[in-house]
């Protein structure tokens, strides 16, 4: 959405007036206070947590979580989605079962992962793996599948070995879908995680947001919500940042390319 | 093709043996992992005596109350932030702020004002596929082919007839696409808000069928979310099919 990439000054203002709005409908209203407490207090809230220690280790946490979960779905699905990509026979039996997996919504698991590793850390993990897998999986396999036997007939014609063509022809001619599939993966780990918190946790930001709520601490449970939000924020700029650099060599290739 | 389909049928169906008997040689718990066939059993029970399909539709009226709020508001906001550059540049900032956000968090703030109601959810729900739909109406508004507009302009049709017979269908391929994308996120958030908060619906009842250690119950309230969403998946891509051949058989002819 960043048009022109300069400073947009009447959409700040529309924002401004939008909080200040907030600010002076909640002070006008001492009911509306306890759902909507004015967003001064919000961000007094907001530093007072920051200040005082309480809510990082919630926030970091949820962010060792969130790169655990994260990571190692995209170390598995990448792995496992060149295999099958690259050996029909592999797909040919596993395609059904991911067709059926991948429906279902993956916040199901969390009761299966509860009963099966109990409360903690590894329960939530586990469901952010299964989560995060799905996207950089079914990805990695399209973007396989749909490099040209050219490029990789041409890898062999020159006798490269197996690994090197792994290397240096599949995984590049793959890399644009593998990374769209990590892009999808990125929001749904942190949805995962916050959730998997929400339900059944004693640490972390979901776990935070939701205790708040239920002692009616309005003014901090909003402040989590922010701090959600900027992670989830920070997390995907780095994303692209990260891309940027990463994909750099394909920006020249494509061009020259014409396409 | 069709080999290829057989096969996966084939390793389907080994895995499910493997399973049946991996539990009833009790290799795995069968209190933690119970045998297919009586997961198979427990779910047609349950079908058949109405407990499933009551929450199923519980939780349909809720995804479809809030998915096509969310539809009916951000489809024509996308729209209008397309055509008219100022009204995007206003909303713009307002937008990147709210989007980061990821919705179940937003669960705990619509419980406080909506408690454990209906509303909360629809309001979840409508929360979490407003963005996909608005960024894609408005990609999709703002990348129309510039000589098709000044030509409905030439020819002098009203604004409201530019924006039905020329924006909407030359955008219609990415909003479908958002409607597309936001499909999942529905499902998901509805099994969510009613896991965090509700007393009913498929989500509430396969997190309290295992807190009340009634695991082949949660296992088919699984089975029976899995065939929901593919089922819903499938119906949009036959919607999707008919709705848009007109676009794929001018497609088709160009090339």
């Amino acid at each position: 959405m960043n048009g022109s990439g300069k400073f947009n000054r009447t959409g700040w203002l529309v924002f401004g007036l939008f909080l200040l709005l907030w600010e002076c409908g909640s002070r006008s209203s001492p009911k509306l206070q306890v759902y909507i407490p004015p967003v001064s207090q919000i961000v007094v809230a907001l530093s007072h947590l920051i200040v005082s220690g309480q809510v990082t280790t919630h926030l970091f946490t949820t962010l060792r979580r969130f790169l655990e979960g994260y990571l190692l779905a995209a170390a598995i699905a990448v792995t496992v989605g060149v295999a099958l990509g690259y050996f029909r026979f592999a797909h040919s039996l596993t395609e059904m079962l991911i067709e059926f997996l991948r429906p279902m919504p993956s916040v199901a698991i969390i009761p299966v992962a509860i009963l099966l590793l109990g409360i903690g850390d590894s329960m939530i993990l586990a469901v952010t793996v299964y989560a995060s897998t799905w996207p950089i999986l079914v990805n990695t396999i399209d973007g396989v599948r749909h490099i040209e036997r050219t490029l990789i007939d041409t890898g062999r014609t020159f006798g490269l070995a197996r690994r090197r063509i792994l290397w240096q022809i599949v995984l590049p001619a793959a890399s644009p879908y593998i990374v769209t599939g990590l892009r999808v993966s990125l929001s749904i780990a942190l949805i995962l995680v916050t959730t998997a918190e929400m339900i059944a946790g004693n640490k972390g930001l979901g776990f935070f947001i939701l205790d708040e709520e239920r002692s009616l601490q309005s003014s901090n449970m909003y402040a989590g919500i922010i701090l959600v939000a900027v992670l989830g924020y920070v997390l995907n700029r780095l994303f692209v940042v990260l891309q940027e650099k990463a994909m750099k060599w394909r920006r020249g290739m494509v061009a020259r390319e014409g396409v | 093709m069709r080999e290829s389909k057989l096969n996966g049928i084939f390793f389907l169906l080994a895995l499910l043996l493997v399973w049946e008997l991996a539990a009833r040689a009790e290799w795995v718990n069968p209190l933690i992992v119970p045998a297919v066939s009586k997961i198979v059993g427990t779910f047609s029970e349950l079908l058949w005596s109405g407990h499933i399909p009551v929450q199923i539709l519980a939780s349909l009226k809720r995804a479809a109350v809030g998915y096509a709020l969310a539809a009916a508001i951000f489809i024509p906001l996308g729209i209008f932030m397309g055509l008219f550059d100022n009204i995007r540049r206003a909303l713009e900032v307002s937008v990147e702020m709210l989007r980061p956000i990821p919705p179940p968090v937003v669960i705990p703030a619509a419980m406080l004002f909506f408690g454990l109601e209906d509303e909360m959810k629809i309001f979840v729900i409508f929360f979490s596929c407003a963005w996909p739909i608005l960024l894609n109406t408005l990609d999709g508004v703002r990348n129309i082919d510039r000589v098709l507009l000044h030509t409905a302009r030439t020819f002098g049709l009203p604004q409201r007839k530019i924006i039905w017979q020329v924006i909407l269908p030359a955008s219609s391929p990415q909003i479908i696409t958002g409607l597309r994308v936001s499909l999942p996120i529905v499902l998901i958030l509805v099994v969510i808000s009613e896991m965090v908060g509700s007393t009913d619906g498929i989500g509430y009842f396969i997190l309290d069928a295992q807190r009340r250690f009634r695991v082949a119950q949660m296992y088919a309230g699984m089975l029976a979310l899995a065939i929901l969403g593919y089922v819903l998946n499938q119906l949009f891509n036959l919607a999707h099919r008919s709705l848009l051949g007109w676009h794929w058989g001018m497609t088709k002819k160009m090339e």
